[in-house]
């Protein structure tokens, strides 16, 4: 090539754009590479090492170690299972973020189809709904905690014993069981608006004229909405679940506030957050986010490969 | 005898009217709405109870009195057991006010790149971020905290109790989620004005300025709220990252009212009244930008 056609080249439109273009993406790509990229592969380095709060001014010198965080991790904590309400920290998580999804996707599904008939007031009870999903977590998680108190004035509890469904307040969230069935139950409160909002959306898609067919020949709105509704509603349905179980089995806040972590309800990222800041083994830290990240790694490839397959079919 | 037939008729109307698919109706929709209301009720009543009416033998379901106590003594320095809590929500406010203008205005540039310029690797780019919005912020907490401490040592700038290093934090969660409501946004703005400006000589930071931003408000609004909102309730990083009392967001110091030894849940339902509300407030008045948002990933979680 001669200089003359490299500088060409150089001035080109194209050539113009491309630069303009980086120069454009360069802030975000900056942030997002150096805050999120290259952290995700540096605990993948810090997962072999023996990494403390002594060494952590220094941790490019930080001690190998193989796989020894592993190990400890994975057979002390992640997957010792005792008991029905003492799981090990990844089948703990599993179980919770499998029937939190499905109750949050269930009810947004339910809240869904009431909300698409037709009434007075419809557009503000939609607003209302969203409430639980769009408050700050900090505040609703208090307010839970309030409301399970074992004192006498706590509502739950007040409201199972006028029931005379129990004689005695309980703990619900510090007995073991109660604690992941309280978590769980105020996962799918928080969330089921999210669900509630996209299925919506794709039931004011769906063709009326089905309807109308259907209606002609006779069909009653179970039928309809089991031949025609939820058909309809698969894909955005799947998507929904598989975005949601992701996103819960990611989360740390909802069960640190409600429950700190205890009584059953030791969660993977909970764990990853004890390792490093409580017991400041960052070492193990890491080597739990990263048994936390094969997993995930699992439910992405479902969520992509699913979310791809269908927008071809679109 | 008018008045006899008048009530019989009332009474026909709502067995006529009143099916069973009407009735679940109505009983679903009351059981969604009272699950939801509720708990925002119970916080909001409760910040007016005295304690003796929190600790009773039974749920005070009305406070018998708007007593402002609990507020005073987040706000009213005169107040024994003062919190200060203004400093909390100024502080929440200095790092949710920068992380939404700056979010806002990187990702104008970002996405506008992704959605108008060719260069190679752009969809690379575009997938890789969003990506990123599936990762888990626990995961990494770790290598940032060890990363900055690192950076800390070579510099000598202070990770701990700095808001500026969380502002950077909170873009780094935020970027990808703008990026794309924007970059969708933007796929709807038709090209051809732009090229019509490019013709007759604006360079492209002059299309962006005096075309682009002009025409995409209502996303811009939308992000920025969004923005703002991650920001405002972040708990995790500012947990971790700030150790400081005079630098405490709002969850965190609500956080540490709750968990004192003798905890007054009057004192933590008026704080968290306070953090809900301005949240409640712009979503209400700006739903319908809002919404659609929402259903694209705009709170994350």
């Amino acid at each position: 090539m001669t200089a003359t056609s490299r500088v060409r080249k150089f001035n080109s439109m194209q050539a113009r754009e491309a630069r303009l273009a980086w120069l454009l993406i360069t802030p975000v790509a900056l942030i997002v590479f150096g805050l999120v990229l290259f952290p995700a592969i540096f605990s993948i380095w810090i997962s072999f090492r023996n990494v403390g709060l002594s060494n952590l001014n220094d941790v490019f010198n930080a001690p190998y170690v193989g796989f020894a965080n592993y190990t400890k991790v994975f057979n002390d904590f992640a997957f010792k299972y005792h008991n029905i309400t003492n799981m090990g920290a990844a089948i703990t998580s599993i179980v919770y973020s499998f029937v939190a999804t499905t109750m949050a996707v269930l009810l947004g599904l339910i809240a869904s189809l009431l909300l698409n008939q037709p009434f007075k007031g419809r557009g503000a009870l939609r607003a209302t709904f969203l409430f639980s999903y769009i408050a700050p977590i900090v505040s609703v998680a208090f307010v839970w905690r309030w409301m399970l108190d074992p004192k006498p004035s706590g509502v739950i509890n007040y409201l199972l014993m006028s029931a005379n469904l129990v004689e005695q307040p309980i703990a619900l969230l510090s007995t073991r069981g109660w604690a992941l069935v309280m978590v769980i139950l105020f996962d799918a409160w928080r969330y089921f608006p999210f669900a509630m909002l996209m299925i919506l959306a794709r039931l004011q898609a769906v063709d009326k004229s089905l309807y109308e067919a259907a209606a002609v020949d006779g069909a009653k709105s179970w039928a309809r909405f089991w031949y025609i509704t939820l058909p309809e509603l698969r894909y955005v349905l799947g998507a929904i679940f598989l975005l949601r179980l992701i996103w819960t089995f990611n989360k740390f806040e909802d069960i640190f506030l409600l429950t700190g972590g205890g009584f059953g309800t030791k969660v993977l990222p909970i764990l990853t957050y004890e390792f490093s800041f409580k017991l400041f083994n960052f070492g193990k830290g890491a080597a739990t986010s990263m048994i936390l990240l094969v997993i995930l790694v699992v439910f992405m490839v479902f969520y992509i490969g699913f979310v791809m397959r269908n927008i071809e079919e679109e | 005898m008018t008045a006899r037939t008048e009530k019989m008729s009332v009474i026909d109307y709502i067995a006529h009217r009143m099916t069973w698919g009407r009735f679940f109706f109505w009983a679903g929709l009351l059981v969604f709405l009272t699950s939801v209301v509720f708990p925002f009720y119970w916080m909001f009543a409760s910040s007016f109870k005295t304690g003796a009416e929190i600790a009773g033998r039974a749920p005070v379901w009305i406070p018998s009195e708007w007593r402002l106590d609990a507020y005073q003594e987040l706000f009213n320095p005169n107040w024994d057991r003062y919190q200060n809590f203004g400093r909390n929500v100024l502080n929440s406010a200095k790092v949710a006010v920068p992380t939404a203008a700056l979010a806002v205005m990187l990702s104008t540039l970002g996405a506008y790149a992704i959605v108008r310029l060719r260069f190679r690797g752009k969809n690379f780019m575009l997938n890789s971020i969003l990506l990123i919005y599936l990762f888990p912020g626990v995961l990494l907490i770790i290598p940032l905290f060890a990363m900055l401490a690192q950076v800390s040592r070579w510099t000598g700038i202070e990770i701990q109790d700095n808001l500026s290093i969380l502002i950077l934090t909170y873009l780094a969660q935020t970027l990808p989620v703008a990026m794309y409501m924007l970059s969708n946004y933007f796929r709807t703005i038709p090209g051809e004005i732009e090229q019509a400006a490019l013709i007759d000589g604006c360079n492209r930071f002059e299309v962006i300025w005096r075309i682009v931003l002009p025409l995409a408000i209502p996303a811009l609004v939308s992000v920025s709220i969004y923005t703002f909102m991650i920001a405002w309730n972040e708990f995790l990083y500012a947990f971790v990252f700030l150790n400081s009392r005079e630098l405490f967001t709002i969850p965190i110091k609500i956080n540490t009212i709750f968990n004192d030894p003798s905890p007054r849940m009057e004192v933590v339902m008026a704080a968290s009244t306070v953090m809900t509300l301005p949240i409640v407030i712009l979503f209400f008045g700006l739903q319908r930008y809002l919404s659609e948002g929402l259903s694209a990933g705009g709170v994350k979680g």
